[in-house]
């Protein structure tokens, strides 16, 4: 197993070194030079531009100018934003960066779970009623225009219903309470001096972005807990009955953990707040993701059930329940994993088009702004982090799929 | 049959006389055979009928749309557009509306630079709840059948443009991107599989690392940057997915089908003959992969047309018309919130590209039973 | 402790009647319309005995054996028919009853043992599982493991391959892993389809005579289901022949095997080489398994029969006891020659 992630890391290394270099090659194909770029667009200091003919060693020959381009930005040195300036590209996508996180995890999860949920469901009960509607559901929210669905959802639960607030990220005022987010910033994270200046929203004043991280961090530990315990549990506990207790009182653990301190907590109306923004967007992008997990589900399921070993299974005595989820979905799991690779183009896609249409300030935003502000460092920086992203979203699902697959696990 | 009776005498032996039919013939016969086996197979499936039965529907909105510009759409104004020209219409009706306070007058023409002029602001599009963040321009005028010196079926958009009209030259434009990217994409994918399974070795590999990269590389970031930086026309643009899409997962999917096909006595039977590399590349092994091009080529459309959308959408590209850029205006100009109230400016267009990309994906479904017997129902 | 460990067989007294298969009819219903797949078959099988059923690939030996344990695709439906094991009658039994029934009385070993393990689980946790459905009393996990350990060793297998994954093992091995399982809730009965189908001549053979020991020391009863008459003569004590859904000959193995009077049986076994028998001169058996969609009316044999008469194509022969249990079903059993007289 390690020697297969190993040599997973090392592939996807020289990949992202190649999809670098083919940033450059994109930026190089452009008619003329980059210092010829957009002189008519007088948002664009001059000495930013300088600043970037510097850093690529525009004098030099193209080959002096790749490895530049490379080593620039092994070291997260990206250059300095020209819509922006003197902001560097790498502050402006990092403080971006757990927000686009945050979306694109909670809502790729979710339309995981959901997703092969209803498919392993559907699949057992073929031609019948719920298959149908379910199958019509999906296909449909598979072929929807995305943006047009996403602006269909605001309206409708934001505009018609007028449950959840409208796009961006926070409407509480911090300024109400600089005690709170002094403190807070204080203690946990010491960059919200360069936030505040840099006025990644409009309505949010300064320490927004620190209790979004405090959430977004106990998301995450929440998360790590909840499946480390159960994993820990699988492996340690051999006792069915034993198991299932400690199953039920990790889960009961660690969500009321969850709540009990967001409750104590004193700026839990704020961090509510940002969840309660991000309610539209996560639901938006997950019923897409959704649907694609819940057709590739099916197919898969279908598919295993034909194996020999379920009716091997049947033939052991063992109840359909069992047989549909420890036997066969266990089992089509693989395939559907494969296939996240595949959906993750959506949910990328539909990342960028959800922060667009629901104003929430993440890479994907920050992207189209920058290319529509011509801004040439920034939209760059932006394409190679979501680079990145996708780099190791792969990588996750690779280790999870070897993960899940003994045949790979066991012999490496 | 016209060969065996021109046949001089009768001393030439049978086996000859069936020879003489021309090649082509023959190859039609069994493709209309072949043709009409898997016919019987697709049409059992009700969903594929559906998506084909979509798709005639919106073929036919796409030839009705020169046919009502030459014949009912006269909307010649003096000295004007035609206000039912789906790139450049205006009604005059409506464009009386479009005097914003300060009392200039907007230039419908100029959609398109609005659009990036609201997109390169904060980069906030929306308005909050209650206030608009930019004035609508005009009011969009509902559906009106008669009455008036200009009917508009489905009403105009907020510079006074036909919606009927730009829905159908959107269908136009739909097609011409989805069959251009779809046959471009696979014409990649099929050469690329061939090749690379046909010639193997470092062909073989430096072909495959190229894919993963494609595959690994998320498209729509990757078309935005490309479309933010040159201008494409719809034709380019469909020429540009389909080399992206067409260096992905589908090359390989070719390519596994290649392989299988080499491994058939045939193949050496024609090498051991002398054919040429790309003789046998080109005649034996990819009519044998054709069927699976084709089936990839209808999902290839469905991406396409959803890429073009999500494209015009954001305001990226330098086309006329395109139900993308319907959704962008009625969307930029601030009508997102009032929903229902002004459905003529988001309805058609969003159910015409959902409906047209299901039609694809659906006919696509239905054929990969027929390519992939696996999935057949009992 | 050690009651778990001990392998036993919960078979009654030898020689006395554990499954009765009575006129059974089962049908599948496809588009094309119903095929009919097992017709009218009748036997019985006592307490320690073996029987193997023999036939072409299609003439009903697998549907036969899944619907012992009712194991048909949702399209096959038995129509007509008892199958009594132990005056049971199994088709009358509610869903959930034959769900405990299956594995706990009877299991069963299948076709391709290659395909039969979950490959995502180890061997041993696909034992465990058996064992946790079927067994009467809670076992803890070492009680477990410790029955497993003896039934791995039972069969020949080493005890630490239990935390193993499937694609560990080799096709060999993995067969008598699933001999294990079958045994691991001491059934009464195991049908064992095509036990040694995808194994080489060897392992085969070894594995063929491990069955044979397990029973000779245990006294279960066993089916046998091969195309391969050869093969499984060495072990059963008596034979079934299956034709087209129909069971045509049914006696004690050496009857069977050297007086065939059934003429597809005589085909049969003339299209076999035998290594151990008399040299003889092979005869084909000609032409296709009928469609069973549309059987042929009388005998289903008679269009490939070479002593068919008249009779035959408008009369089913019945089944007949022709003496010393031997039944065949056949007008013309007397005409059948002996097989002796193929070897000159």
């Amino acid at each position: 197993m390690w020697k297969f992630i190993a040599k997973r890391v090392g592939q996807m290394i020289v990949l992202f070194y190649i999809f670098l270099a083919l940033l450059f090659v994109l930026l190089d194909l452009q008619p003329g030079d980059i210092s010829q770029q957009f002189v008519g667009n007088p948002d664009i200091p001059p000495e930013a531009k300088q600043l970037m003919i510097d850093q690529l060693g525009l004098d030099e020959p193209k080959h002096i100018q790749l490895f530049n381009h490379l080593k620039n930005y092994s070291t997260f040195n990206m250059g300095a934003s020209w819509s922006q300036y003197p902001r560097d590209v790498s502050d402006i996508l990092f403080s971006a960066l757990p927000r686009t996180i945050y979306l694109f995890l909670t809502a790729t999860i979710l339309a995981y779970i959901l997703g092969f949920w209803t498919g392993k469901i559907v699949a057992w009960k073929r031609n019948t009623a719920t298959e149908k509607a379910v199958m019509g559901t999906s296909i449909f929210l598979w072929t929807v225009f995305y943006p047009w669905f996403a602006i269909l959802m605001l309206w409708f639960f934001a505009a018609y219903l007028d449950w959840f607030p409208v796009g961006k990220f926070v409407t509480l005022n911090f300024e109400s309470r600089p005690d709170l987010v002094n403190s807070i910033s204080d203690v946990l994270f010491r960059t919200s001096g360069s936030e505040a200046a840099s006025g990644w929203t409009s309505s949010a004043a300064p320490g927004a972005n620190d209790v979004f991280m405090l959430l977004f961090t106990s998301l995450i530990v929440g998360t790590i807990a909840f499946f480390g315990i159960r994993w820990i549990v699988k492996r340690q506990v051999k006792d069915p009955t034993t198991q299932a207790r400690l199953f039920t009182g990790g889960t009961v653990l660690v969500f009321g953990g969850f709540v009990l301190y967001w409750i104590t907590n004193e700026y839990g109306p704020w961090a509510f707040d940002i969840f309660w923004h991000s309610v539209i967007p996560v639901m938006t992008l997950t019923l897409v993701s959704y649907a694609g997990t819940t057709l590739l589900t099916r197919t898969s399921m279908i598919e295993t059930l034909k194996e020999d070993y379920i009716l091997t299974a049947r033939a052991k005595g063992v109840p359909d329940v069992t047989i549909r989820d420890r036997h066969s979905a266990r089992n089509a799991m693989l395939p559907v994993t494969t296939s996240l690779v595949l959906a993750l183009a959506t949910v990328i896609g539909g990342g960028i088009i959800t922060e667009q249409i629901f104003s929430w300030p993440g890479i994907g935003q920050t992207y189209l702004a920058a290319l529509s502000s011509e801004d040439i460092p920034l939209t760059m920086g932006a394409l190679a982090l979501i680079g990145i992203l996708a780099l190791i979203a792969h990588l996750v699902a690779d280790i999870l799929y070897a993960y899940l697959d003994p045949r790979i696990r066991v012999q490496g | 049959m016209a060969d065996l009776l021109t046949k001089p005498e009768g001393d030439a032996p049978e086996g000859e006389a069936i020879i003489a039919t021309p090649l082509w013939r023959i190859r039609l016969r069994l493709f209309r055979r072949s043709f009409a086996r898997n016919w019987k197979i697709f049409a059992q499936n009700k969903m594929g009928l559906a998506g084909l039965a979509i798709i005639v529907l919106f073929g036919l909105m796409a030839i009705a749309h020169p046919i009502f510009m030459a014949t009912i759409w006269d909307g010649h104004e003096e000295g004007g557009k035609n206000v039912y020209d789906p790139r450049a219409g205006a009604d005059a009706v409506i464009v009386e509306k479009t005097v914003v306070p300060d009392g200039e007058i907007t230039d419908p023409t100029t959609q398109i630079g609005q659009t990036e002029a609201a997109l390169q602001g904060t980069g906030l599009v929306i308005p909050e709840v209650g206030t608009v963040m930019t004035a609508p321009l005009a009011n969009p005028a509902p559906p009106v059948i008669s009455g008036v010196p200009h009917p508009h079926w489905l009403g105009t958009d907020p510079f006074g443009g036909d919606i009927l009209s730009q829905l159908l030259f959107g269908a136009r434009a739909a097609f011409a991107l989805g069959f251009t990217a779809a046959i471009s994409s696979v014409l990649i994918a099929t050469a690329v599989g061939t090749v690379a399974a046909y010639y193997g070795g470092v062909i073989d590999t430096l072909l495959m690392r190229l894919v993963d990269l494609m595959i690994l590389i998320p498209a729509l970031p990757l078309l935005i940057v490309i479309s933010g930086f040159w201008d494409l026309d719809l034709i380019k643009l469909g020429i540009v997915i389909g080399v992206t899409s067409g260096l992905g997962g589908t090359a390989i999917i070719l390519k596994s089908q290649a392989l299988s096909v080499k491994v058939r006595p045939f193949i050496d039977a024609a090498r051991v003959a002398g054919g040429s590399d790309f003789r046998i590349v080109l005649q034996h092994i990819t009519p044998n992969v054709l069927p699976l091009s084709f089936l990839y080529m209808m999902f290839g459309v469905t991406a396409a047309i959803f890429i073009e959308a999500s494209l015009s959408f954001l305001g990226l590209l330098a086309i006329d018309q395109s139900w993308g850029i319907m959704i962008n205006i009625a969307h930029t100009q601030g009508y997102t919130l009032q929903g229902l109230q002004v459905w003529w400016l988001m309805i058609p267009a969003g159910a015409s590209v959902t409906l047209f990309s299901a039609g694809f994906f659906m006919v696509a479904r239905a054929m990969d039973e027929v390519v992939n017997p696996r999935l057949r129902a009992r | 402790m050690t009651q778990v460990v001990e392998i036993e067989s919960r078979g009654g007294r030898a020689g006395t009647t554990l499954l009765e298969v009575d006129h059974v009819v089962m049908n599948y219903t496809t588009k094309e319309g119903d095929v009919s797949a097992v017709e009218d078959v009748t036997f019985d099988l006592k307490n320690g005995e073996s029987l193997g059923l023999v036939g072409e690939s299609g003439c009903g030996k697998t549907s036969m054996a899944l619907s012992l344990l009712r194991l048909l695709p949702d399209n096959g439906e038995i129509r007509q028919g008892r199958i009594l094991l132990d005056g049971e009658d199994l088709v009358e039994l509610s869903e959930e009853a034959m769900r405990q029934r299956r594995w706990r009385d009877v299991s069963m070993v299948f076709q391709g043992a290659m395909n039969s393990w979950n490959p995502v689980y180890t061997v041993g946790d696909q034992i465990r599982e058996a064992l946790r459905l079927h067994w009467p009393t809670t076992l803890t996990y070492t009680e477990e493991t410790e029955r497993i350990a003896a039934l791995f060793e039972m069969v020949g297998l080493n005890s630490a391959m239990i935390e193993r994954y499937p694609h560990e093992f080799s096709g060999g091995m993995r067969q008598r892993a699933v001999i294990a399982m079958a045994l691991s809730c001491n059934p009464k009965l195991i049908i064992a389809d095509e036990p040694t189908t995808a194994l080489d001549v060897i392992v085969q053979d070894q594995i063929l005579k491990e069955l044979k020991e397990v029973q000779a020391e245990l006294g279960m009863s066993i089916i046998y289901i091969s195309h391969d008459i050869a093969v499984i003569a060495e072990v059963t004590d008596r034979i079934g022949v299956m034709y087209a859904g129909k069971l045509v000959e049914l006696g004690d193995t050496l009857e069977v095997f050297h007086r065939p009077r059934h003429p597809y049986a005589y085909l049969l076994l003339g299209s076999t080489p035998s290594i151990t028998g008399p040299r003889r001169k092979l005869s084909p058996l000609e032409g296709e398994p009928p469609n069973l969609l549309d059987p042929p009316k009388g005998c289903r044999f008679h269009p490939r029969c070479p002593f068919a008469s008249d009779r035959c194509k408008s009369e089913e022969p019945p089944m007949t006891d022709i003496g010393g249990g031997h039944e065949v079903a056949c007008f013309h059993w007397e005409e059948v020659p002996e097989i002796r007289e193929l070897s000159k």
